[in-house]
C-alpha cells in the first residue's frame, strides 16, 4: 500500500530524515518509535504534504501512485488521514461543517453521492458514541476551548467518519490521561480492518499496550536503524533509546 | 438668508459639493422657526470647517477629493421601487415595524407607522413643526455639530428622518426597522436623514438601521443618528450598511447614557464606494455600559472607515469593543477606537479590540486603537492586529480533502464569524453569515447550524 525508498527530506534547509524506507501493507499496522528530533513529526507531516518540509530525494509510493505528487487535499480523498500531534483551534468554523464537508469531499471523489444531513447526522453521531463524545461537541468551533484529551479524540472521531485506507497518528498519545488513552485506543482498534494500515508515530511504549502493532521501527538520526515486533517496543522501555542508538552507530 | 462657504481648503480647486451644498441650503428657505435656527447653526459651522482634509487627525486616512468633486442635488421625489423589490433586499424574519426612507426621505406608501406596541414614531418634518423654539425639543442635543463637519452638514439640511419614543419601563419585543433605500435621481443625490431614539427610563428597543442602494448612481448618504438613554434603558442598535458600489456613505452614531443603561451598537460595513462611520458613546453616569461590535469587508477598490469614541465620564462605567476587518483586493480599512476616562471616572472598565484580515498584498488597513486615561482605578486593555490566513488552520483544512478555495472561504467566513455571533439578532445574524458564507451557503448544514438560535 505504502512504499517510502531511501527519503531525504529537510525542513529549513535543515535534513531531518537521511534515507528513510519502510514498507507497509494493507491490514498492518507499525508503530515508528524514536527519541525527540528522530524526525518522527517530519515523516508524518510529510506524507500529509505539509508545506515547508521539502523532500529532497527519494520516494513515496501509495496504492499505485507518486505520493508526493499530490496536493495535500488529493491526498486526504485517496485515503490518507493524518491525525495531528497539535490539532489546530478554528473557532468559528463547526465540527459539523467540517465534518460534512471532509466526508463529502471524499465521497465524491470515491464516485460515491454525498449524505444529506439526515444520513450524516447518523454517520457522526453512531461514531460519537465510538469515541464518548457528546453531541453538543458538534456545534462547537472545531478543537475551540477543547482539552487535549478531547482534540485527540475528536481526530480519531474524523479517522472513524473518513474510513482512511492509510491513517498516520502523529504522537496521539501524548498529553493523555490513561482514561483518554483507552478511549483513543479502543477507537482506532476499532478501526483496524484487513483493508487498512495505520502507521503509529509515538515516543513512548505505553501507547503499544493498548494497540498491538505488527511492526516497531525505530527512527534515529532520519532514518530507521532497527525493526522488530511488539518486543522491540517493550526493550525500548527498558533499555531507552540510547541503545539502539550505539547499536547502531557501531 | 444666503451664505458662501467661507473657506476652502483648498484655495484654488472648485468643490463642485460645497458649491452645490451651499446652493441647496440657499434654496431652503427659511423662518423663525426651531427647525431653521438649527439649519443655520448647522450650515454655519460647516461652512466655518468646509469639507475635511487628509490633514484633519481624524481624517488622516480618508480622502474626500472624490466625494468633494459631485455636485450632489437635493432629494427630490423619487420612483419608488415596488414593495417586491423592498421584500427583496430587507432582512427577512425580522419582527419589527418596518419605515422606509426613499433618498432620506420617509416613504408612507411603504412604512408601517400603525403597529408600534406603543412607540411614538414621528416623522422629523412634522416634529420639528410642532417646536416652535429648540430648547423644547432635543434634537441635535446628542450629536455635535463642533466636531463633525458631516453631522453639521446634516443638520444644515434638517428635515427627513424620524423620531422614536419608548414607552416608559417597557421592553418592546417588536423591534423598529429603518430601511434606507438610495435610489437612482438622474443626477447624484445627497440624503441626510437624520434619527433620534429617545429610550426613556427602564424601556427597552431594538433598532436596526439598513441602508440599501438600488442601481449604480453616485449618490451621497449623510446620515446621523442620536440616541438619547435614560436611567436603565437599554438599547440594541444594528447598523447594515450595504451601499452600491458607487455609493458615498457618510453616518453618525451618537448616544449619551444616563445611570445604568445600556447600549450595544452592531456596525456592519458591506457596500459604498467610500463609506465612513463615526460613533461616539458618552457614559454619563455609573452602571452605564456600551457594547460595539463591528465588522467590515472591503473589497475591489473600496474605503471604509470607521471612527469610534467612547467617553466614560463616570465611575463603574464600562465599554466592550470588538471590530473585525476583512479586506482584499485593492480595498482600504481605517480603523480608529478612542477610549477617554475621564478624571474621577475610577473602577471603570474599557476593553477594545480590531483585528484584520488581509486577503491581498495591494489591500490595505491603518488601524490605530487609542486608550486616554486620566484616572487611576482603571481596567483597560487594547489591541490591534493585522494578518493573512492561518496556515495551520488551512492545511488542517486541506489534510482533510476540503478544496483550498472552499477552505479559503471557510477561514474568512470563521475569522467574521466571531463578531457576527456576538450579535444577538437572530435574523441579522442570519442575514449577515448569508452574505460571510458566500460559497459555502449552498451546504445546507451551514445554514441550519449557524443560523440556528446559539
Amino acid at each position: 500500500m505504502l512504499s517510502i525508498q531511501d527519503l531525504h527530506a529537510r525542513v529549513d534547509e535543515r535534513p531531518i530524515l537521511n534515507g528513510l524506507s519502510l514498507d507497509v501493507n494493507p491490514g498492518e499496522v507499525h508503530a515508528i518509535m524514536g527519541p525527540n528530533g528522530s524526525g518522527k513529526s517530519t515523516l508524518a507531516n510529510v506524507l500529509a504534504g505539509r508545506d515547508g518540509y521539502e523532500v529532497t530525494s527519494g520516494s513515496v509510493t501509495y496504492v499505485g501512485k507518486d505520493l508526493l505528487d499530490m496536493a495535500p487535499e488529493e491526498r486526504a480523498r485517496e485515503g490518507v488521514f493524518l491525525a495531528f500531534q497539535y490539532p489546530v483551534e478554528i473557532p468559528g468554523v463547526n465540527n459539523a461543517y467540517l465534518l460534512k464537508a471532509a466526508l463529502n469531499a471524499v465521497r465524491t471523489h470515491r464516485g460515491e453521492a454525498e449524505l444529506d444531513a439526515f444520513e450524516f447526522l447518523a454517520v457522526v453521531k453512531e461514531k460519537m458514541g465510538l469515541m464518548h463524545m457528546d453531541e453538543s461537541f458538534l456545534n462547537r468551533g472545531v478543537n475551540e476551548g477543547f482539552s487535549g484529551g478531547e482534540k485527540k479524540r475528536n481526530e480519531i472521531l474524523q479517522m472513524a467518519v473518513l474510513e482512511p485506507r492509510l491513517a498516520v497518528l502523529d504522537e496521539t498519545d501524548s498529553g493523555l490521561d490513561i482514561d483518554a488513552l483507552k478511549v483513543v485506543a479502543a477507537g482506532v482498534n476499532s478501526l483496524r480492518s484487513p483493508d487498512r494500515a495505520i502507521i503509529l508515530v509515538t515516543h513512548y511504549q505505553r501507547l503499544l499496550d493498548y494497540i498491538e502493532p505488527d511492526f516497531v521501527h525505530v527512527l534515529s538520526g532520519g532514518k530507521i536503524v532497527r525493526t522488530g515486533d511488539k518486543t522491540l517496543a517493550l526493550e525500548l522501555e527498558e533499555r531507552g533509546y540510547d541503545w539502539v542508538q550505539e547499536a547502531a552507530n557501531a | 438668508m444666503s451664505s458662501a462657504i467661507q473657506k476652502s481648503k483648498r484655495p484654488g480647486r472648485r468643490e463642485a459639493a460645497l458649491d452645490a451644498f451651499s446652493a441647496a441650503w440657499s434654496d431652503l428657505g427659511a423662518g423663525n422657526d426651531a427647525a431653521t435656527a438649527l439649519r443655520r447653526a448647522g450650515f454655519e459651522a460647516f461652512t466655518g470647517t468646509g469639507l475635511p482634509t487628509t490633514r484633519d487627525e481624524a481624517w488622516k486616512y480618508t480622502s474626500l477629493r472624490k466625494l468633494a468633486r459631485h455636485a450632489f442635488r437635493p432629494a427630490g421625489p423619487a420612483e419608488a421601487p415596488s414593495p417586491k423589490q423592498v421584500a427583496a433586499v430587507s432582512v427577512d424574519g425580522l419582527d419589527a415595524a418596518c419605515i422606509v426612507f426613499l433618498n432620506g426621505r420617509l416613504e408612507p406608501g411603504l412604512s408601517d407607522l400603525t403597529n408600534m406596541d406603543g412607540i411614538i414614531a414621528r416623522p422629523m418634518a412634522s416634529y420639528l413643526d410642532d417646536h416652535e423654539s429648540s430648547d423644547a425639543h432635543p434634537i441635535g442635543t446628542v450629536a455635535a455639530i463642533g466636531q463633525h463637519p458631516f453631522v453639521a452638514l446634516n443638520q444644515a439640511f434638517l428635515r427627513d428622518g424620524i423620531v422614536i419614543r419608548t414607552v416608559p419601563g417597557r421592553a418592546h419585543d417588536r423591534s423598529v426597522y429603518l430601511l434606507f433605500l438610495s435610489v437612482p435621481g438622474g443626477e447624484p443625490v445627497a440624503a441626510h436623514p437624520r434619527v433620534f431614539v429617545d429610550a426613556t427610563d427602564g424601556s427597552q428597543l431594538t433598532v436596526v438601521e439598513h441602508y440599501v442602494g438600488f442601481g449604480n448612481t453616485a449618490n451621497l448618504t449623510n446620515a446621523v443618528t442620536e440616541i438619547s438613554l435614560g436611567p436603565a434603558a437599554r438599547v440594541d442598535h444594528y447598523r447594515l450598511q450595504e451601499e452600491t458600489a458607487n455609493t458615498f456613505h457618510i453616518g453618525g452614531l451618537h448616544a449619551k447614557l444616563l445611570r445604568d443603561a445600556q447600549l450595544a451598537t452592531h456596525n456592519v460595513h458591506l457596500g459604498g464606494t467610500l463609506a465612513r462611520l463615526d460613533i461616539g458613546i458618552h457614559l454619563l453616569d455609573s452602571g452605564a455600559e456600551t457594547v460595539m461590535n463591528g465588522l467590515y469587508c472591503v473589497d475591489g477598490r473600496r474605503h471604509v472607515d470607521n471612527q469610534t469614541r467612547v467617553d466614560h465620564f463616570a465611575p463603574h462605567t464600562l465599554s466592550n469593543e470588538v471590530y473585525r476587518g476583512i479586506v482584499g483586493d485593492h480595498g482600504r480599512a481605517v480603523f480608529n477606537g478612542k477610549a477617554i476616562v475621564h478624571p474621577d471616572a475610577q473602577k471603570i472598565e474599557a476593553h477594545q479590540s480590531n483585528d484584520n484580515l488581509l486577503l491581498s498584498p495591494e489591500a490595505e488597513i491603518d488601524t490605530k486603537p487609542e486608550l486616554e486615561i486620566y484616572a487611576d482605578d482603571v481596567k483597560c486593555s487594547h489591541g490591534a492586529t493585522v494578518g493573512q490566513l492561518d496556515a495551520d488552520a488551512l492545511f488542517y483544512l486541506l489534510s482533510r480533502g476540503i478544496a483550498p478555495d472552499i477552505a479559503h472561504d471557510l477561514l474568512t467566513f470563521a475569522f467574521a464569524e466571531i463578531v457576527a455571533k456576538r450579535m444577538p439578532l437572530a435574523a441579522f445574524r442570519r442575514r449577515l453569515e448569508r452574505h460571510l458564507a458566500g460559497v459555502l451557503a449552498d451546504d445546507r448544514l451551514i445554514q441550519e447550524n449557524l443560523g440556528a438560535e446559539r
